[in-house]
């Protein structure tokens, strides 16, 4: 199958998008509410004044990074499936930093709390990397596997060791982070900080690693052929490993972002949904680190737009998902958006030579 | 095909890691401050039929005060949380001025059968009979919390009911941000009085006490059991120590076995094997009677109790409505009453008599239902008699914590 160019790969995302959100409307519609109502709302509570931006970016950082975390290890052929144990070690971890390192200033603790999230989701997806490296297990069964003993790991931990010791805090959460290990938001008032900014760098960061350096290019190389990797010199499993250690780390910081920036403690629950939502902005933006950005953003909006769309037209929050879930599958099923909309994907390019190589429907990282 | 190589694994994973979700989202939440946490059989998401509106908590407890008990007629369609409340302008609304209201749900809906709907039920009730005008929101991640409460405070909502504890300290913070809006938290300990806040709280032992009391009265064997969580949650030991002694009260020669989950509260209130070999041993040890208080542990008890056909009393909820497969067995459910708690709260609010800090609620037993014939009318009588001495202070439970 040949290249799509990159206008209409972009084409394709936006009439998945679209076409996922005219069928939520039906959805409102056949619930008894009313579309434009809800849709308003949608649009007021995501993009319609400075306080739903910030929303929307709050929402997005942490999309962001895990998204970048499963697209990158999809380039590198490998589907992390366990972003969200991952998230949740980090945001623990982090939160831990947070609260029981003190006395150190902000300069070095909040490096500290960042790090020491990234390091903790590193070293939960490096065991999943190292498994497959040795034993061959698959990453999916083993990630999926580590979630639960992630999620209710931290659960034990945060009900018991790590739980705020006031008594009258009944349910299970750290206590808060201290000031010094907080993000600080960029503008007052508002809550979207500078974790926003760490993840674009982050995204930027992740381009320059995966398409201008040799850990990206063996990263790659692995993703397409291992065999043919493995021939050119490449250590496969050590490849493997890395993969799977920084695809982690991104994840990890997800979660700290999430803790550090916005809660400043950690819960059971909270951020239940992001690893696996973070799956869909990875196939959204093409497993781009750069289309991971505005396919996070969008996540990001119809979360936080969710608020308002329920307020004002009173339609159940699951709508939302719904429409999130449609989007997905036409993304997934990019055919059937092609057939719909009468796209050639068989015919020649337009500009075919400028095609991005990282853009192309290459979404599980290996050779169509 | 080559597309076909690709969807094979998107649609596996996809299935993997939805139902990995669903499981992730139920399994790591052991929430002590809602132990009656089950998710019956599934219920439409929204469509909270009107029937939901003639509630379990409102409705007439044998041994509720008449307050408690005023049986509010079936809600009108425009009560259903899907419908507008702006079209459900209620005859009632005598009120020069309508009160707004606005109720802010934990990780959870307002069809749960569990606290959020019995608070939205209350939220209900004040449509109809204060003609207020009433609004929801469902919240699905705790960091919205605030954001939440901001969209009726900011629409100048007069009354702000947030559900549970987990979402105590944003009610707070929220009330000293908007100093004239009325936050209600239900189930809200509050450490420190804030002006505009009133927290519903609950006297877990009175509840126990009038479970004990009515095992008391029913058991032939004289050996009544209860199977709960973990003791390091208070309420928790409250419930089980006013059990004990309300038993003790009506037959002071009854042997009352009791059972506090050894897993901490990490499994306290999700162990339902646990609950139900402990129930199946106090059986075995002649108990006739079976209190289980513990979330799923309890609910484990409860099942323990259907299997032996023996007596079970469920806690927090009326439990008919939110475990039907254990109906046979159920005679009551020692309940917390939130839906006269949070009515009763707005209607102060809208008359000005309203308190700020700890507000008790009233406790009490569920209707027998189908088991009301289990009871006899000797006992029905004794356990108003004992009600009426809890409310009014001349019985106490006698349960200190220290």
């Amino acid at each position: 199958m040949e290249r799509s160019p990159l206008g209409q790969t972009l084409l394709v995302q936006a009439l998945a998008v679209l076409t996922g959100l005219v069928a939520g409307a039906v959805l409102i519609w056949l619930t008894g509410g009313d579309p434009i109502l809800a849709y308003g709302g949608l649009w007021e509570g995501s993009l319609g004044r400075a306080a739903s931006v910030s929303e929307t970016l709050v929402w997005a950082t942490p999309y962001i990074l895990a998204g970048l975390a499963v697209g990158l290890a999809f380039r590198g052929g490998l589907f992390n499936i366990g972003a969200e144990g991952q998230l949740s070690v980090g945001a623990l971890v982090s939160a831990w930093v947070g609260f029981a390192v003190q006395g150190v200033p902000w300069p070095l603790h909040l490096p500290l709390a960042l790090g020491a999230g990234a390091l903790a989701g590193a070293a939960w997806a490096g065991l999943a990397g190292w498994l497959k490296a040795r034993t061959g297990a698959h990453e999916v069964i083993t990630t999926i596997m580590l979630n639960y003993v992630a999620l209710l790991g931290t659960g034990y931990l945060l009900s018991g060791l790590l739980k705020d010791p006031s008594p009258f805090v009944i349910v299970a959460q750290t206590p808060k982070v201290l000031e010094s290990a907080r993000i600080p938001a960029l503008f007052a008032d508002l809550r979207v900080h500078w974790g926003l900014v760490l993840a674009l760098a982050l995204a930027a960061g992740c381009w320059w690693l995966l398409f201008r350096s040799t850990i990206g290019f063996a990263i790659r190389t692995v993703g397409l052929n291992p065999s043919a990797a493995r021939y050119a010199g490449i250590s496969v499993s050590g490849t493997v490993v890395l993969t799977m250690a920084l695809s982690g780390a991104l994840a990890g910081l997800a979660g700290a972002v999430e803790v550090l920036g916005v809660n400043y403690y950690h819960t059971p629950g909270f951020s239940v949904g992001y690893g696996f939502d973070s799956i869909a902005v990875a196939l959204l933006g093409k497993s781009h680190p750069l289309g991971v950005i505005p396919a996070a953003l969008l996540f990001g909006a119809l979360r936080a737009g969710a608020t308002r769309m329920q307020f004002v037209s009173q339609i159940p929050i699951d709508v939302i998902s719904i429409v999130q879930g449609i989007i997905l599958l036409l993304v997934a099923a990019d055919e059937l958006v092609r057939r719909v909309y009468r796209i050639g994907g068989r015919r020649p390019a337009v500009s075919a030579e400028r095609a991005a190589e990282g853009t192309v429907a290459r979404s599980w990282g290996r050779a169509e | 095909m080559p597309r076909l190589r690709i969807l094979v694994p998107v649609l596996v994973v996809t299935m993997l890691a939805v139902a990995c979700s669903s499981a992730s989202t139920l399994a790591p939440t052991s929430v002590p401050a809602k132990p009656a946490e089950t998710k019956p059989a599934a219920s439409p998401a929204t469509a909270a039929s009107p029937a939901t509106a003639a509630s379990p908590s409102t409705a007439a407890s044998p041994a509720a005060s008449p307050a408690a008990a005023s049986a509010s007629p079936a809600a009108s369609p425009g009560a259903s949380p899907g419908a507008s409340p702006a079209a459900a302008a209620s005859p009632a609304a005598a009120a020069a001025k309508r009160l707004r209201v606005g109720l802010v749900t934990d990780v959870g809906k307002v069809d749960d059968k569990s606290f959020n709907q019995s608070a939205w039920e209350g939220v209900q009730r004040a449509q109809r009979e204060l003609g207020a005008e009433v609004k929801f929101l469902e919240t699905t991640d705790p960091k919205d919390y605030a954001k939440n409460i901001d969209q009726f405070a900011q629409d100048n909502y007069d009354v702000i009911v947030t559900v549970g504890f987990a979402i105590g300290q944003a009610t707070q913070e929220a009330a000293v941000k908007y100093r004239n809006v009325r936050f209600i938290g239900v189930d809200q300990f509050q450490e420190k009085t804030v002006d505009n806040v009133s927290g519903l709280i609950f006297d877990e032992d009175k509840a126990g006490y009038l479970a004990g009391a009515l095992a008391g009265l029913l058991t032939q064997s004289g050996t009544v059991g209860a199977v709960l969580g973990t003791d390091l949650v208070p309420p928790v030991v409250k419930f089980g120590k006013g059990y004990e002694a309300g038993a003790k009260a009506v037959k002071p020669d009854i042997k009352v076995l009791m059972a506090y989950h050894p897993g901490g509260l990490a499994r306290g209130f999700t162990d339902p094997d646990w609950g139900k070999a402990t129930t199946t041993q106090m059986i075995q040890q002649q108990a006739d009677v079976i209190f289980g208080a513990g979330g799923n542990t309890g609910n484990g008890a409860l099942l323990g109790a259907l299997e032996r056909n023996v007596l079970a009393i469920g806690v927090d909820t009326d439990q008919w409505e939110t475990l039907p497969q254990v109906r046979p067995v159920l005679v009551s459910s020692a309940m917390k009453l939130i839906t006269p708690g949070v009515f009763d709260l707005i209607k102060a609010t809208g008359d000005g008599s309203i308190k700020a800090g700890n507000q008790v609620g009233q406790v009490g037993l569920a209707p027998f239902h189908d088991n009301d014939s289990k009871v006899p009318a000797a006992a029905k009588e004794r356990l108003q008699q004992i009600d009426a001495g809890l409310k009014n202070g001349s019985i106490r439970t006698g349960v200190t914590l220290p």
